[in-house]
């Protein structure tokens, strides 16, 4: 275990260092320039506001869950970095958020993986493409992440800077940081990765999982000395994830919500079931929180205008649960004509109005720049 | 006609001021009261302008749209003064009614659509200049892009320039006014005034109707803050015999040259230029891009234009910035205030025309609230 760390280290370093070589090079611009100062010392998580969530990095501006991304985060003053950990066919754990790679890499200009196109099943549904868990850790390396959404810069595209990286390397990001910056990951998929993958050791996903936290010294609960040192929290829609993971480590967890149709994973419930008092009267036992997508906590229209909220922030909070809605993005696509295309305004609702208590964000400079520019009105 | 027009603007005022997120036990004071003294308008930081009123929410250039400007808290709301073919002056943007009115939905007007051709190109549409006052104000204004708010198409109707002056006057805070002098030529060449009064006769007598005088920075300008904009240089040579009211010459995109005097671009930004029309005007307004054009959609390098207009004491007020994705370069990282921090803060341009007031406020507001001691100097009086 040892002899990994030091090469997962040594190969991490080499990854840091590739992504600030090219970050250099790519960032052009005077806006280019870090809003936290690069010379500071190790300062603290702040826990006074609600926590900005770099989710998968800052993805509107680099290529998602990159180093490039992530460091860009922390540059950015997140407090968060946030990642999906799936399990390649020899067991190593990368970031990485969909199970097939066809979105978000450049797997359909590699002739040598051309074979491996396969449909499988993913929570009820058929999937066609590349799985990632067909793929060993050496050949996913050799592959270059590329900007999901076409309406964002796509200039990083297929260069150096991006190639998948390890939880591992993902750690390492957080922990070289000049602060204190915590970590965000997710149990993603679950079922499908223990179908897909075996460890020889009898192992399952979540244990792999749980080992690599507990190997960089993550432990400890919410807000103790420990915690705040190496602030971390586990998310996953797997209840039964959670659960299991509950048993390994005391670190705080966040049980994921998807939308009003979209059932989970390893129970086959329903969203109703799932939001309902008992229930998170029963997973208050395992989780600090809940993280909901936003428009289930708030439902618009047709018309793209906001209905009135549901009463689950209330519900949440009366049982002293977190609550850290997702996705929010810059984007005026993505935004509800209440906002008037500003993507600080509904900052202010959520946090402000509707009084969440971290926001997952693809533009963690924006909601940074937000809070502190706000910070003496509050 | 007038008065009624007048009282109907007026009644639409109060019912908007009902409505809206003022302090509803504030005493609703206007520039009519002369013994209320009015918050004055804010010289410290860069002007926010309101370009067509509040449009990025709700259809432009109606007075739905100016009102939530003002409510927004914006420094100047801005429109575009054409003519109906009865030698009204109006408050519109484009020549023709199609992209923002219901006009072809109204079957009485189908016989009227034309070509004509405006600054050098054959347009066809339903002109503004083929349509009496009367027939203007029977049409309703929509939303002019299918990716903003359509729920107000169809509410509201087009204003007249005395109307959107009086929005501006009965604001209960000190309001300047930005009108453009739209289409000079085109407008002349359609449109006859008795008397030998041309477009930018009418123009100025509205505003000096309205007690709209005085140098920049003067105690009357002060009262009444007004910059009058136009892409004709000839226009805004021809009013300064008949008004001493601030001037800025707007500069299209580096391809379309003056309607009036056909010069280019680079000719209407040379030193010699700039020298020369700074006899007329205090500033210029151009288009942002051609200040830093940008290059697959990142800024490229800046040009020296804001250098060389501010060392002849030009200001400088870009248009127009807008906080959908689709209209920031990836340098901003698809976020208004960023750009409004890179032009406001690294370029240091005196104003912007912003589709998004509220946004600007807010920027404006969270960054830069009070005057410091050392005052940003904005050019001298003209």
């Amino acid at each position: 275990v040892r002899l990994t760390c030091v090469c997962v280290r040594a190969c991490a370093g080499v990854v840091v260092a590739a992504a600030l070589l090219v970050l250099g090079c790519a960032s052009s611009g005077a806006t280019a320039r870090p809003l936290v100062g690069a010379a500071a010392a190790k300062q603290p998580l702040q826990t006074s506001r609600p926590y900005n969530i770099a989710h998968r990095g800052s993805n509107g501006e680099l290529p998602e869950e990159t180093a490039a991304a992530y460091m860009r985060a922390v540059d950015e003053g997140a407090d968060f970095i946030e990642a999906d950990i799936v399990a390649t066919k020899d067991g190593h754990l990368v970031c990485f958020h969909d199970v097939t790679l066809d979105d978000t890499t450049d797997v359909a200009d590699h002739k040598e993986f051309a074979a491996r196109r396969r449909t499988l099943q993913v929570q009820w549904a058929n999937v066609t493409g590349y799985f990632i868990t067909d793929f060993t850790l050496a050949e996913l390396k050799t592959l270059r992440v590329k900007q999901r959404w076409s309406f964002r810069d796509k200039s990083h595209d297929g260069t150096r800077i991006s190639p998948i990286i390890t939880f591992d390397e993902f750690i390492d990001i957080a922990l070289n940081a000049k602060r204190v910056v915590g970590i965000y990951p997710e149990m993603k998929s679950p079922v499908f990765i223990n179908q897909h993958v075996k460890w020889a050791d009898g192992k399952k996903y979540e244990d792999k999982f749980i080992a690599t936290l507990k190997k960089y010294g993550y432990g400890g609960k919410y807000m103790t000395k420990r915690w705040t040192e190496r602030p971390v929290f586990i998310q996953s829609f797997a209840p039964t994830s959670l659960i299991y993971a509950a048993d390994l480590t005391d670190s705080p967890k966040v049980f994921l919500i998807d939308d009003v149709t979209v059932r989970t994973e390893d129970t086959d419930q329903s969203y109703e079931e799932i939001t309902s008092d008992e229930y998170l009267d029963y997973m208050r036992e395992y989780v600090v929180g809940i993280g909901p997508w936003k428009d289930t906590v708030v439902p618009p229209t047709r018309d793209n205008t906001l209905t009135t909220p549901t009463d689950m922030v209330a519900m949440a909070h009366a049982r002293g649960l977190q609550v850290h809605p997702y996705t929010y993005r810059n984007e005026n696509r993505f935004l509800h004509y209440n906002f008037r295309q500003d993507p600080y305004a509904e900052y202010d609702y959520w946090l402000n109005d509707v009084g969440v208590d971290g926001l997952f964000t693809d533009f963690p400079a924006s909601l940074r720049r937000f809070q502190d520019w706000t910070a003496a009105k509050n | 006609m007038d008065s009624l027009w007048h009282a109907s603007v007026i009644v639409l005022v109060l019912l908007f001021i009902g409505g809206s997120d003022a302090n509803p036990a504030a005493r609703r004071h206007s520039q009519l009261d002369v013994n209320h003294k009015k918050q004055p308008l804010q010289t410290f930081r860069p002007y926010n302008i309101a370009h067509r009123g509040s449009n990025g929410e709700i259809p432009e250039e109606t007075a739905a749209a100016y009102l939530r400007a003002i409510d927004e808290g914006t420094d100047f709301i801005e429109t575009d003064i054409l003519a109906s073919e009865d030698g009204h002056l109006i408050c519109f943007h484009d020549v023709t009614l199609d992209n923002t009115t219901d006009i072809a939905s109204r079957t009485e007007f189908a016989g009227r659509k034309r070509t004509y051709e405006v600054q050098g190109v054959n347009m066809t549409g339903w002109f503004t200049v083929d349509f009496t006052l009367r027939e203007l104000k029977s049409l309703r204004v929509k939303q002019r892009f299918s990716f903003r708010d359509q729920q107000y198409n169809g509410k509201y109707n087009i204003l007249t320039f005395d109307e959107f002056i009086l929005i501006a006057l009965h604001a209960d805070r000190v309001v300047g006014i930005y009108p453009e002098i739209k289409n000079p030529i085109f407008i002349n060449q359609h449109v006859k005034w008795s008397g030998g009064k041309k477009f930018e006769d009418k123009f100025v007598e509205t505003l000096l109707k309205y007690g709209y005088k005085g140098k920049y920075m003067s105690e009357d300008w002060l009262m009444k803050p007004l910059f009058i904009q136009s892409f004709a240089p000839t226009s805004l040579i021809y009013i300064s015999n008949i008004t001493n009211a601030p001037k800025l010459l707007l500069i299209d995109e580096t391809t379309v040259p003056t309607q009036d005097t056909n010069q280019s671009y680079y000719e209407i930004t040379s030193n010699g230029y700039l020298a020369f029309i700074r006899k007329y005007v205090i500033g210029i307004g151009p288009w942002k891009d051609t200040i830093i054009p940008p290059e697959n959609n990142h800024l490229g390098p800046a040009t020296d234009l804001v250098a060389r207009a501010h060392a002849l004491n030009l200001q400088v007020h870009p248009y127009t910035f807008r906080n959908e994705n689709s209209y920031l370069h990836f340098n901003f990282h698809q976020d208004p205030y960023a750009e409004y921090e890179y032009w406001l803060r690294e370029i240091g341009v005196d104003a912007l025309f912003t589709d998004f007031t509220g946004s600007l406020h807010k920027y404006l507001e969270w960054t830069a609230p009070h005057q410091n001691k050392e005052k940003k100097c904005r050019g001298p009086p003209a």
